[in-house]
This record gives C-alpha cells, sequence and structure tokens, in this order.
C-alpha cells in the first residue's frame, strides 16, 4: 500500500484523541433535540450524494467525519459539500467536517467510526460492505447501506450475520432500495398483497439500459487501484451488474411474492462490452426465478449503448395487473396520484432518522441480503450454465473476494464461462 | 394571442401565397443518417410584448431522435478504440438510470437532456456535416409557431399531450404535420430554446401536458434534476426532465 502513509500517522494520531473523548449516552430512542452525528465511508458520487439526502431528510442531524480508500475522492468530496453551503448557507452548521476529521486508506473505516458519530453511511464498492457493517455494528453504530450488500455467499451471510446482532443491539440498519421508501411502491404492493389483482400468478422485472461510467487506466497505477476505480465491472467488487444494479428490481419482486425464489435458471454474455477496460463481467442476463410454489418471475437486465431501456417491474394477477409502483389494472383498476416533489432517495433517510429517534430502529439488513443473494443466484446460474438452488447456493458458501486486498499486482479472473465456470471456485483456484 | 393587424398580416403571408415550404436534407454519409430540415420564412414576432424580427432559417422538420443523439453521445462517429480519448467536456457522460424511459429509443426524440447538452449537440454536428447547426432562439421557435399554427389554432389530434399520450413520447413522423410541414412542434417533447439573455426555456410542452398552445413556456426548475442520486448532478442529462428534448434550427 502505497498511498501517503505521512497522512494515514497523522490522521491516525488525530483519531486517537477524537476516539478518547466523551460519547454521549445511547439508550433507546433519541429525542429530537439530540443530533444524529454522520460519518461517511466511501465518498464517491453515491456516498456524497447519500451524505446530502441525509441532510435534506431531517434537522438535527449533521454530517462529522468523512472516509475514503483515495485521497483525491475525499477531496472532490469535501469540494461538494463547499458547494453546498454556497448554495445553501443554512446547512454550513450542519456540515461539521474538520481536516482532522476526514481519513483515507483501506481503514478509513476505523477512523470514520471511532470519530464520535452516531450511524455510519456506507457506499464503498460493495465487495467491502459485509467487512463495514460487521465493524460499524461492533462499534455501536446505526446504519444506512447502499447496495447490493454483497458480491458472494461469504459476504451475504456475513451481512445477516451483521444484522442479527445489530437487532439484539437494537441499531438501525436501512439498505439503500429506496423503492421500499417510495409511498407510491409501499401503497400498490399493500393493495396487492389485498388481492387487488386476486392470486399474484407471475411477473417479469426489468433493467435494460445503456452502458456506465469507467475511468482509462492511469499510469501509475497499480491493478489493484485499476480495478477499484473501476469496481463495476469486477465480480468481486461490484457483483455483475444483474447484482449491483438489477438487484433494486429483483427486491420489489421478492417483495411482491412474499419471500426470495429457490430456484434460478439464467443465461447472460458478454456481447458487446468486450474491451479490457470493462474487467471481465457480463453485458447482459435473463433469469427464471422459482419460488417455492411454483410461481415464476422473469428477470431481464442489460447494459449495451443505445439500446432500448425498460426499467420496472409488472405482476400478472388472476384478476388484473400491475406495475407494483403506481398502477393497478383489471376490474379493480386504481392508479396512485402523483406526489410532488417526493425523492425516494430522501425518504429512505427520513425513515431511518425517524426510526432511530423513536427507538424502534428499522433493520433491512436480512431482507436487502437475501435480496441480494438472489440476484447472486441468478449470476451464478448464468455464470455456470447450471440451475441453481438457493439450498446449493448458500451451501456452496462460494467466496470470490481476494484473499487479501491491498495495492499491487491483481490478476482480472477469465470471463465466466457457461459449462466451464464452477460454483466451488474461488480467486485462489481460478474461475 | 393577438396581433396587432401590420403583424398579423406578415405572419399570414407566406400562407396566403400557399407556398411549398423549402425542404433540405442533411446527412452523416458514413453513419447512414440523414434528416429534414424545413425553411421559414424570416418576419416579425411579439415576444414578451416586444416585436422582434427573424431572419430566415431552417428547422428540424422532427425533434432531435435517439439514433441521432447516439452518434454524438456514444462517440459512435469516432473509431470505437479512440471513444475514450474524446474531450469528456465536448460530449455528454454516461447517464445515470434509463434516460429514455423505456418509451422507445430508435424514431423516438431524445429527451432528458440539459439544454447545456444540446448547444454541445449542435457544435458537433456543425463539425461534422460543415454546417452551421444552433439550438434555436426562442424567438426563431416562436416564429415556426406563428406560422404552424395560423391565428394560434391547434387542429386536434395534431399535439401529441397528455390527454392522449398514455404518458409516453411518440415516434417522430408519426403525427400529422402543421401547417409548416413540421412533426410535433407542440407537445411530444418539450424543446429546448435559447431565450433573450441566453436563458434556457423549453417550449411547445410535451407528451406530460394536458393542454399546449403555440405560448406554452417554461423555464428549468432544480426539480428537474432532483433524484439524480450522484453528486454533482449531472451537466448533460436531466434524471426528472424526461420531457425535455430539442429541435435543432441552422443557417439556409
Amino acid at each position: 500500500m502505497s498511498i501517503t502513509r505521512r497522512d494515514f500517522v497523522a490522521t491516525t494520531a488525530t483519531a486517537t484523541i477524537a476516539a478518547t473523548l466523551p460519547r454521549r449516552a445511547f439508550g433507546i430512542g433519541r429525542p429530537d433535540a439530540d443530533p444524529i452525528r454522520i460519518g461517511v465511508i466511501g465518498c464517491g458520487g453515491r456516498g456524497t450524494g447519500a451524505a446530502r439526502d441525509a441532510l435534506a431528510a431531517s434537522e438535527n442531524v449533521s454530517i462529522v467525519a468523512l472516509g475514503d480508500l483515495f485521497p483525491d475522492k475525499l477531496k472532490s468530496s469535501r469540494e461538494q459539500f463547499a458547494r453546498m453551503i454556497a448554495d445553501q448557507p443554512a446547512m454550513a452548521s450542519r456540515y461539521q467536517v474538520t481536516e482532522e476529521r476526514c481519513f483515507t486508506g483501506f481503514d478509513a473505516i476505523d477512523k470514520v467510526l471511532a470519530a464520535d458519530i452516531d450511524l455510519a453511511i456506507l457506499a464503498t464498492p460493495p465487495a467491502f460492505r459485509a467487512e463495514h457493517l460487521t465493524k460499524a455494528i461492533a462499534a455501536g453504530k446505526h446504519v444506512f447501506m447502499e447496495k447490493p450488500v454483497a458480491v458472494d455467499v461469504a459476504t451475504a451471510l456475513q451481512v445477516i450475520e451483521a444484522s442479527e446482532r445489530a437487532a439484539q443491539r437494537n441499531l438501525a440498519i436501512v439498505a439503500g432500495t429506496q423503492r421500499r421508501h417510495d409511498p407510491r411502491y409501499i401503497e400498490t404492493i399493500r393493495r396487492l398483497h389485498d388481492g387487488a389483482i386476486g392470486e399474484i400468478i407471475a411477473g417479469q422485472v426489468y433493467w435494460n439500459q445503456g452502458g456506465l461510467w469507467s475511468h482509462p487506466r492511469q499510469p501509475g497505477w497499480s491493478d489493484t487501484e485499476w480495478q477499484l476505480r473501476n469496481w463495476l465491472y469486477f465480480s468481486w467488487l461490484s457483483g455483475d451488474h444483474i447484482v449491483e444494479q438489477h438487484v433494486h428490481n429483483i427486491d420489489v419482486a421478492n417483495w411482491v411474492m412474499g419471500g426470495e425464489p429457490v430456484r434460478a435458471l439464467a443465461f447472460g454474455g458478454r456481447q458487446v462490452r468486450t474491451s479490457p477496460d470493462y474487467g471481465h463481467i457480463y453485458d447482459h442476463f435473463a433469469v427464471e426465478y422459482e419460488y417455492s410454489d411454483g410461481r415464476r418471475v422473469y428477470s431481464m437486465c442489460r447494459q449495451q449503448d443505445g439500446t432500448a431501456s425498460k426499467v420496472g417491474e409488472l405482476f400478472q394477477g388472476s384478476r388484473g395487473s400491475s406495475n407494483a409502483y403506481n398502477r393497478i389494472d383489471g376490474p379493480s383498476a386504481w392508479q396512485h396520484p402523483d406526489v410532488p416533489g417526493l425523492n425516494p432517495y430522501v425518504e429512505e433517510h427520513r425513515a431511518l432518522h425517524a426510526s432511530i429517534r423513536a427507538g424502534k430502529p428499522l433493520n433491512e439488513g436480512r431482507r436487502i441480503a437475501m435480496s441480494t443473494l438472489t440476484a447472486i443466484m441468478g449470476r451464478e446460474s448464468a455464470y455456470t450454465g447450471q440451475p441453481v438452488t438457493m439450498e446449493e447456493l448458500i451451501a456452496s458458501g462460494l467466496s470470490i473476494l481476494p484473499p487479501v486486498v491491498e495495492f499491487g499486482d491483481l490478476p482480472v479472473p477469465p470471463v465466466p464461462m457457461p459449462g466451464e465456470t464452477r460454483l466451488d471456485r474461488n480467486f485462489d483456484q481460478g474461475w | 394571442m393577438k396581433l396587432p393587424l401590420p403583424v398579423s398580416l406578415l405572419v399570414m403571408a407566406p400562407l396566403l401565397a400557399a407556398q411549398q415550404p423549402r425542404v433540405v436534407v442533411d446527412s452523416l454519409p458514413g453513419l447512414r443518417m440523414s434528416w429534414e430540415l424545413i425553411e421559414v420564412p424570416g418576419g416579425p414576432v411579439v415576444l414578451d410584448g416586444d416585436t422582434v424580427m427573424v431572419d430566415t432559417f431552417l428547422v428540424g422538420r422532427t425533434e432531435v431522435p435517439w439514433e441521432l443523439y447516439d452518434i454524438f453521445y456514444l462517440r459512435l462517429d469516432v473509431p470505437r478504440g479512440a471513444r475514450d480519448s474524446v474531450d469528456a467536456r465536448l460530449r455528454p457522460s454516461r447517464p445515470y438510470g434509463a434516460p429514455d424511459r423505456g418509451f422507445g429509443h430508435r424514431g423516438f426524440p431524445a429527451i432528458s437532456v440539459t439544454h447545456g447538452a444540446t448547444t454541445r449537440f449542435v457544435t458537433w454536428l456543425s463539425s461534422v456535416t460543415g454546417n452551421e447547426y444552433r439550438v434555436m432562439t426562442e424567438a426563431e421557435w416562436q416564429r415556426a409557431a406563428d406560422l404552424a399554427f395560423p391565428g394560434g389554432i391547434v387542429a386536434d389530434s395534431v399535439a401529441w399531450t397528455g390527454e392522449v399520450s398514455g404518458g409516453a413520447t411518440r415516434r417522430i413522423g408519426s403525427g400529422k404535420p402543421d401547417a409548416l410541414g413540421l412533426h410535433d412542434l407542440l407537445g411530444n417533447a418539450d424543446e429546448w430554446v435559447t431565450g433573450r439573455d441566453s436563458t434556457p426555456v423549453l417550449r411547445g410542452g410535451s407528451y406530460l401536458d394536458s393542454l399546449v398552445t403555440p405560448g406554452t413556456r417554461r423555464l428549468q426548475e432544480p426539480s428537474w434534476n432532483q433524484t439524480d442520486p450522484q453528486i454533482p448532478k449531472s451537466r448533460w442529462w436531466l434524471s426528472d426532465g424526461p420531457f425535455a428534448g430539442f429541435r435543432i434550427a441552422r443557417k439556409p
């Protein structure tokens, strides 16, 4: 690890001082007057955005510490906050990040957790979520964590374990699946569960769109740095796009169907986005998910430039159909009215803060871990070319993270090949 | 809008003469892409109570479709290996999510674009065609609307609005043309124009509006990018502006 070791020493010293400051007593519930102090781990576009959403969500919430692996990411995040304060001077008192409360490096998580915070926003690439969640819960912090929350079975099970510990300690966990906090989805799916379309028979879920950003490799970047800065394109970091992005729609499917599927039959491939700049992930998947009672949800996702997009969900019942979002068609036809000014990305933080203040902490950890595993099950069926059951997936213990993540040489795993790639692969023994 | 008598006579003149508007075709031959432009005769326009003169100009027969916008934004005019080295200040970044909103892609108007992106687009289009393209000025748009809808009367079924749209855009050129031969000047996608003092303005209304008239006009609001979850929010794309498209103008 080569980045600015001197900075580490300096920041470590201040973090130690901060950690020795007295912590406020932390009982059940928090009066509105008691501030919620937030630390952010992973200050890219989404982490910075999530912090802004948290500030917009409720009063008496402040950002007090920032951490990122890369100093340049931390710097640009701080610039964004400075711009926010210039635009909205009233926010100045709620952004309390000073030089001493900014941390870089792989251990930034430890420094942020020690910086007298109440709530951690975890927004690094998904590979680190399980470890960071485990640390945050052990440190007694409430958590907002971005989706997806795992890249393989090992990290998903770790998230479930940490979530159970959070429940025991009355700590809240909200995951960045904003549809769960969107009043339109909530009301529509409530009606579906009340029988608005009769028995729910089948569903289809989609996230088809163009490609996403990438950063061309710069001289001086190690393999690891290049992969981390392009984390979307490496299965061990992002889980592949079916996990990273399509998990939103798969989560809605599980919500409507009332649990996780037991089996996936899938295919996928790397058809258009074939340059090594895009790592080794696929650019399309199609999955048949089978639920325990035999009902099916068909899923498709694609990231190919210039193709027609389709993002959303559809469900058919014995007496009608619905998009699960704001509309029911059939004998009980209904449409949710527009909700002017609604931002579901803010609502999820509002719900989190309210649950902490009420002493009834939300805990979405297990649910998002299972939806993430559902996406992983589809991915693994496509990668291996075999049907994969949830039972055999979990039993496989699949772990695809490198044993140690540090700056240096790190080969790119091969593009998964159906018929060759195995569910019992791991980073060391190859794919 | 009631025009002073001499102005309304000038506005009506080309139609009274029943001239066929001149149609010009431009293309990107290597990319099998072409589009039609219609000549709009110059004349006076009343905007915010002031009368201004507009020179004769050419305007796109339809709103700019995705297949043309894709060449610009996906750098399809640049060899595959060199696309990443195109100056990032000149071409759009990748959008968050799906800017076409699932309404349809090829053959449908490019939407969710910012005014700034449209100005970069016309700069690019000018450089690749050698012709002088621009985003319409608001006066030009109004001149086209005055001639397209004489007397401000909009015939039923010309405009693709919320009454009929089912909440989505329609294929370019699929509806009835107006008196100038343009499609969807009203309805379908709202159209970015450059107003006085360079203010970005949307004209013509969209598939979301229940009523559109030649005077329909709106100014940008922060809510049009509200749910872009990334910070900084995009300068190129409107996460909550699926109505915002544009039409190109050119010197005759």
